[in-house]
């Protein structure tokens, strides 16, 4: 099992995941990134909601990706909000923009790195954290 | 006769037991309700400031917006401005004790305000609006004694 | 047709217990107190309400007409979401009275009680809104969504309001003292003199934010009224009117929204769509107002609506504090006058509200000569948010 520096608190064992949502983390499973798509009009969306906030249709399907990107935003963590979360101080969190879904961010964090060398811009690839036999979080670190 | 039960029904044709809640559910502003009732005294809740009876006794006078209540004694008689009459009990507890009379009695020196409770001693039949009750107590335990309507 | 000028604020009141002061009371008990002490200042009574127009967040207005013993109510709606809706009460307020329900109208713009958190005196801890179910009435409780934000851990309103920060200052090169020149600014206005290298001292909690960023959380029970009527009715009341001039009320649905806002408007406080409706009803600008009153919640959200109500151009707003401007004393547009909410306690803004109200009365501790315009925000939050323009008669 890998390890990682910098993980933020556990939080989920499980994506408590439907029918809707369900593909994305089958495809995490297997180490691929995939991103959800309005499968009338092709608008991403993040998370993958009932509705196209574009058309308003309720079919979504997903597509590949190759797992790179862009730091749009991030924060590090310094103080721990629960004594449960003190150690787990300093981390990153951060919103990816993922090359080959444009209009989207991914909402997650970035480890294996200095926290304090993280910034706005940097390049960063998809690293999987295999949390449970249900779950397998998308996670990025410095590409 | 060795039992020591309590009789299951002091009043004909009263109400299921309140919850058994309803005995702390009391704080400084309500307690001297509860006392007199003890007492089998019958008193209104009245605003200090105003005069105006205010029921339940809320923190609020709605006239005058004080947050000052008193308590003032009543003779204890009164006329039914409504009821109903509960024939289906709505869950198991009550099913022993269909049919009974929940009321609004309008309580003769307390104008303005109703207390609700229940019409007792008496067929459902034979409850009208505008019959004159006069109030009987209902030692239900040490901390709750309750005020039910019998006809005068 | 707008309700531009035709209502005017005629009474404040405010309710606060200090915390272990036991006094029994709900919120909804403080919330009438409050409501008794705006009547009282105007020179009314409860039984000449008959509008209730509520932020969110205040409880329930029909409620409380009914517990008021208010003989008829014609009007009684709340603005939904968060606190961003504060300053718009206001404007809910004057669309009762304009609309013709009402003429006299009382508004609850906040009414709670301190969140008891065991690890903490600051609003960074205050829980994340972001990932909520049932926001259109859709489904409620756990959502498969929310596996998509969760296990990032922004667990705060402080860590959400520090992921638009730092793009903010990314942005536009704007540098921490930046932040700093909000807090010392602030401060001194409530004479509180606290330096930039104290403020640089304090650590840093999330992202850019330190402690000195974050709205104290409030010590105790708190609520706030406002009385509104008729410009007409207001000439014969107890107070000088200070008309509502302009309100807006709303906001791009996106900001917020599990981050996913346009990145044009990422970096930024959300108002700017709020902004542009409030001038244009007002027929002004920003160069017309005289003192600003900016929810700041968290210190980047004043910088950032500077720039989104017009007083300073994209990313110059930090050199704008800096530089004096926003002070009490001779700034070019005093701005949070009162010291706002990072001076005192999170209140959700409704000090804010009184202060531009005592501003335009001429009684405020920290008196602007000749305020005639006040502009009044609500959070830079979920929508709605809010803003009105208010000036003295």
């Amino acid at each position: 099992m890998t390890t990682f520096e910098h993980l933020p608190p556990p939080s989920l064992t499980d994506a408590a995941a439907d029918e809707r949502t369900q593909p994305f983390w089958d495809a995490a499973k297997h180490g691929q990134l995939v991103a959800p798509k309005c499968s009338d009009c092709g608008t991403f969306r993040m998370p993958p909601g009932r509705f196209c906030p574009n058309c308003l249709g309720m079919e979504l399907e997903y597509v590949p990706l190759p797992g790179t990107g862009t730091v749009f935003t991030c924060i590090v963590v310094h103080q721990p909000l629960h004594p449960s979360q003190a150690d787990h101080v300093p981390y990153v969190a951060a919103a990816i923009e993922a090359d080959g879904a444009p209009g989207i961010r991914f909402i997650s964090n970035v480890v294996n790195c200095d926290p304090d060398s993280v910034a706005i811009g940097m390049k960063v690839q998809v690293v999987w954290h295999e949390v449970s036999d249900t779950l397998t979080l998308p996670l990025w670190a410095p590409a | 006769m060795t039992t020591t039960e309590p009789a299951a029904k002091p009043f004909k044709n009263m109400p299921p037991p309140p919850p058994s809640f309803l005995g702390s559910l009391v704080d400084e502003r309500t307690q001297p309700f509860w006392d007199a009732a003890k007492r089998e005294q019958l008193v209104a809740p009245k605003c200090s400031n105003c005069g105006t009876f205010r029921m339940p006794p809320s923190r609020f006078c709605t006239n005058c917006l004080s947050m000052d209540l008193e308590y003032e004694p009543l003779p204890g008689t009164g006329t039914v401005f409504t009821f109903i009459i509960v024939r289906h009990p709505l869950n198991p507890r009550a099913a022993d004790f269909v049919p009974f009379m929940p009321a609004a009695i309008d309580a003769d020196g307390a104008p303005g305000m109703r207390f609700i409770s229940n019409v007792v001693e008496c067929e459902p039949e034979d409850v009208k609006i505008g019959m004159k009750v006069k109030v009987v107590w209902n030692h239900v335990s040490d901390t709750l004694t309750l005020p039910f309507w019998a006809p005068a | 047709m707008s309700l531009k000028d035709k209502v005017a604020v005629v009474g404040l009141g405010m309710t606060y217990v200090a915390r272990g002061e036991d006094a029994g009371l709900a919120v909804g008990d403080l919330a009438i107190l409050a409501a008794e002490a705006a009547l009282n200042e105007a020179g009314l009574g409860h039984k000449d309400l008959e509008n209730f127009a509520w932020a969110s967040g205040a409880g329930d207005p029909g409620g409380m007409a009914a517990t008021m013993g208010v003989p008829e109510v014609m009007f009684a709606a709340n603005l939904t979401s968060g606190p961003g809706g504060g300053a718009g009460a206001l404007g809910l307020a004057a669309s009762s009275i304009v609309g013709g329900f009402g003429d006299v109208c009382l508004s609850i713009i906040t009414a709670q009680t301190a969140p008891k958190r065991p690890t903490g005196t600051s609003s960074v801890f205050r829980a994340n809104p972001v990932a909520g179910g049932g926001a259109y009435g859709g489904p409620t409780g756990p959502q498969p969504e929310e596996a998509f934000v969760a296990p990032a851990s922004i667990s705060s309103q402080g860590a959400t309001t520090a992921m638009i920060a730092n793009r903010y200052l990314h942005e536009h090169g704007v540098p921490r003292e930046h932040l700093g020149a909000v807090v010392v600014s602030q401060r001194a206005n409530a004479g509180d003199a606290l330096t930039l290298e104290e403020y640089l001292r304090s650590p840093l909690i999330v992202g850019p934010l330190s402690a000195l960023d974050c709205t104290p959380d409030l010590e105790g029970g708190f609520a706030a009224a406002v009385i509104t009527t008729t410009v007409e009715r207001a000439r014969d009341l107890a107070q000088p009117p200070i008309i509502i001039t302009a309100a807006a009320t709303g906001g791009t649905p996106s900001h917020a929204t599990a981050f996913q806002m346009p990145s044009d408007t990422f970096g930024s406080s959300g108002h700017r769509a709020v902004a542009a409706d409030l001038y244009a009803m007002a027929g002004m600008g920003p160069d017309d107002i005289d003192v600003a009153l900016l929810y700041d919640d968290f210190s980047p959200m004043v910088l950032m609506q500077l720039e989104d109500y017009g007083f300073c151009g994209a990313g110059e707003a930090g050199a704008f504090v800096a530089g004096g401007n926003t002070s009490v004393r001779g700034g070019k547009i005093p701005v949070n006058t009162h010291g706002g909410n990072l001076s005192s306690a999170y209140v959700r803004g409704i000090t804010h509200v009184f202060e531009a109200v005592q501003q335009l009365r001429g009684t405020a501790t920290n008196q602007v000569d000749g305020a005639q315009f006040a502009l009044v925000t609500g959070s830079p939050a979920t929508i709605p948010l809010s803003a009105v323009i208010l000036r003295k008669a």
